[in-house]
C-alpha cells in the first residue's frame, strides 16, 4: 500500500517490536474469559433460531473493528485536522465490496424491479432535509465522543470508561428522538422519497454508479491529501529477523494478526464481505433499532418510553425499532450483534495487550463523551441509522440517502474539528 | 548523541484521539535545539497518528512498552534532512 509518492524515512519503529518484550499482564486470563463468555452466551440462546449465528457476526464486527482500528470518527475528523484519509480510504474499500455483494444479494431476493417496491430488508431511506442534518448532527456528535457509535462500542471493549458514558448518551439522546419524532414525521420523513437507483437503471447500472461515485471519491481524497501537502506516511516494518523456521514463521503471522494493528483497507475490505453475508443472512450491518430498543425497554418500566413511532414500521431500515418489542429486557436478535461487538474487541483488544480501564483525568472529557452520545443517538434515530445503517450499509443498497448521509457527515466534521480544538 | 540532552516528558495518559496527537505536536513546535520529548500515551491509535505527525515535523520516533497497554514514544529531532533517500 503506498499513500504518498515521497517516501519519508521512518526511523526505528515497528509496533511489534514496540509490543515485544514485556509479559502482557492477564492477557490470556482475560482472552479465555472473553471467549468462554461469548461461548456461555452462545449456549445460553441456542434455542433462538439464527441469535448464535448473529453473535458469531457481532464477535467477528467486534474483532477486526479494534484490529483494524476501524474508526468512523477518524475517517471524517482527519481529513479536516490532518488533511490525511488513510482511514477513509479502508471505508471506501469496504464500500466498494458491499456494493458488488449487496447487488447480488439483492438481485437474488428480488430480480423483478417494480416503481414503489423496495426490498424491505435493505437500508433504503426517506431522503430529505432530516437525512442532511442528521448527517451534520451525528458527525459533530462523533468528533465530541472520540467515535462513532460502533466506535464507542469497540472502545468500550478496549476498557474506555468514557465510552460508556457516552453509550449511557447514545441511549438518552435515542429516547430524546423518540419523544419528537412526531414533529420529524411531520416536517420531513413522511414526505420524503426514497431514491433506489435500480428503480431507473437496473441492478447492473446502480452497481456501476455507485462503484463510480466510490471511485471519484476516492481520486478527491487523493486531490484533498496533494492540495494539503499532507500525505499518509507509510510506516514500513522493519524487516523480521527472527530465523526463518517454522516456528518463527507461524509467530510472525500470529502476531500479525493478533498483535500488530491490520491495515486499515484490509479491515474495511473484511467488513464489506461480512455484511454482504449478514445481509444474505437477515439485515445489512447497522445497531441503532437494537440499541433503541434497548433504551425504550430501560424507559417503559419508569413510564419514559417514547411510544410506538409513528409510521416507523413501514420504513425498514436499519432503525426497525417496534418490531420485536416486549422481549426480554429489550433484547431482540440485534442486540446479539451489539453485544457480539463489545465482546470481540474485548477480546481482540486483550490478545494484543491493548486492554485497560482508562479513565481520563480531566472529568470534562466525560461530558464531553455524554454530550457527543447524546447528539450521535438523537441523530441517529432521525436518520435510522448510525455510520453503520445510515451510511457504511446504505450506500451499498444502492440508494441515494447513504450519500446526503455522508455529506451531512463531512460538515459536521468540518464543525467538529473547529470545536475539538477549542477543548484541547 | 549527547549525554546532557534535555527531556521534554509529556504524559497524555487517558486522553483519546485527537489529543494524544494534538499535544506531542504543539510539545514538538513549541521544542527548541535538540530536545527530547518522551510522550506516555495508553491510546494505540495515537501509536500510528504521533509517528506521522513527528515525521510530518521533522522528528525520528521510536517506541517501547512500557506496561500493559502503555507506551512511551521517544522524540527526537531527525538528523536526516526531509528530502533524504529512503
Amino acid at each position: 500500500m503506498i499513500f504518498c509518492e515521497e517516501t519519508i524515512p521512518v526511523s526505528t519503529w515497528t509496533e511489534a517490536q514496540a509490543k515485544r518484550g514485556l509479559p502482557f499482564s492477564g492477557q490470556a486470563v482475560r482472552v479465555l474469559g472473553g471467549l468462554a463468555l461469548a461461548a456461555l452466551i452462545y449456549v445460553g440462546v441456542r434455542n433462538q433460531g439464527h441469535w448464535q449465528l448473529l453473535l458469531v457476526f457481532g464477535l467477528l464486527f467486534g474483532f477486526i473493528l479494534q484490529r483494524g482500528r476501524f474508526c468512523f470518527a477518524s475517517a471524517f475528523r482527519d481529513l479536516f485536522l490532518l488533511g490525511e484519509a488513510r482511514v477513509m480510504k479502508g471505508i471506501l474499500a469496504g464500500l466498494a465490496v458491499a456494493t458488488v455483494g449487496f447487488t447480488l444479494v439483492m438481485y437474488t431476493f428480488s430480480p423483478t424491479i417494480m416503481a414503489g417496491r423496495y426490498i424491505a430488508t435493505a437500508n433504503i431511506l426517506p431522503l430529505g432535509f432530516h437525512t442532511l442534518l442528521a448527517g451534520v448532527v451525528f458527525a459533530i456528535g462523533m468528533s465530541l465522543a472520540g467515535g462513532c457509535i460502533s466506535g464507542n462500542l469497540y472502545r468500550i471493549g478496549e476498557g474506555y470508561v468514557a465510552s460508556a458514558v457516552a453509550l449511557l448518551g447514545i441511549f438518552i439522546g435515542l429516547l430524546l428522538l423518540g419523544y419528537t419524532w412526531d414533529f420529524w414525521w411531520t416536517a420531513s420523513v413522511s414526505y420524503s422519497p426514497k431514491i433506489w437507483f435500480p428503480q431507473s437503471m437496473g441492478y447492473v447500472g446502480s452497481m456501476l454508479l455507485t462503484l463510480l461515485l466510490v471511485g471519484i471519491s476516492f481520486i478527491a481524497l487523493l486531490w484533498w491529501e496533494s492540495r494539503s501537502r499532507r500525505h499518509g506516511i507509510p510506516i514500513r516494518e522493519a524487516a523480521a529477523v527472527e530465523s526463518p523456521g517454522l516456528g518463527g514463521q507461524v509467530r510472525a503471522m500470529a502476531s500479525r494478526v493478533f498483535v500488530d494493528s491490520w491495515p486499515v483497507v484490509t479491515a474495511g475490505v473484511l467488513l464489506g464481505g461480512l455484511n454482504t453475508a449478514l445481509f444474505l443472512l437477515h439485515h445489512p450491518w447497522g445497531v441503532t433499532g437494537a440499541l433503541y430498543q434497548m433504551a425504550d425497554a430501560a424507559a417503559t418500566p419508569l413510564g419514559l418510553s417514547p411510544g410506538t413511532l409513528t409510521g416507523l414500521a413501514s420504513l425498514g431500515g436499519a432503525c426497525n425499532v417496534g418490531s420485536e418489542r416486549g422481549e426480554a429486557f429489550g433484547l431482540s436478535h440485534d442486540s446479539m450483534i451489539v453485544g457480539g461487538m463489545v465482546l470481540g474487541s474485548f477480546v481482540a483488544a486483550s490478545g494484543a495487550g491493548e486492554f485497560k480501564i482508562r479513565v481520563p483525568r480531566q472529568k470534562r472529557r466525560l461530558l464531553q463523551a455524554l454530550i457527543g452520545g447524546i447528539l450521535m443517538g438523537y441523530a441517529s434515530a432521525l436518520a435510522l441509522g448510525c455510520t453503520l445503517g445510515a451510511f457504511f450499509s446504505a450506500v451499498p443498497s444502492l440508494a441515494l440517502n447513504g450519500w446526503l448521509f455522508a455529506v451531512g457527515l463531512l460538515g459536521g466534521s468540518y464543525v467538529g474539528v473547529k470545536i475539538l480544538r477549542r477543548l484541547a | 548523541m549527547g549525554e546532557t540532552v534535555p527531556v521534554v516528558k509529556l504524559d497524555v495518559r487517558g486522553e483519546i484521539c485527537p489529543y494524544p496527537m494534538f499535544k506531542a505536536s504543539e510539545a514538538m513546535k513549541k521544542a527548541k535545539g535538540s530536545e527530547v520529548i518522551e510522550v506516555l500515551t495508553d491510546h494505540p491509535p495515537a501509536l500510528l497518528t504521533i509517528p506521522h505527525e513527528a515525521v510530518k515535523l521533522g522528528w525520528d520516533v521510536s517506541i517501547q512498552r512500557v506496561a500493559s497497554a502503555e507506551w512511551k514514544l521517544t522524540l527526537t529531532k531527525s538528523q536526516v534532512s526531509k528530502e533524504g533517500k529512503t
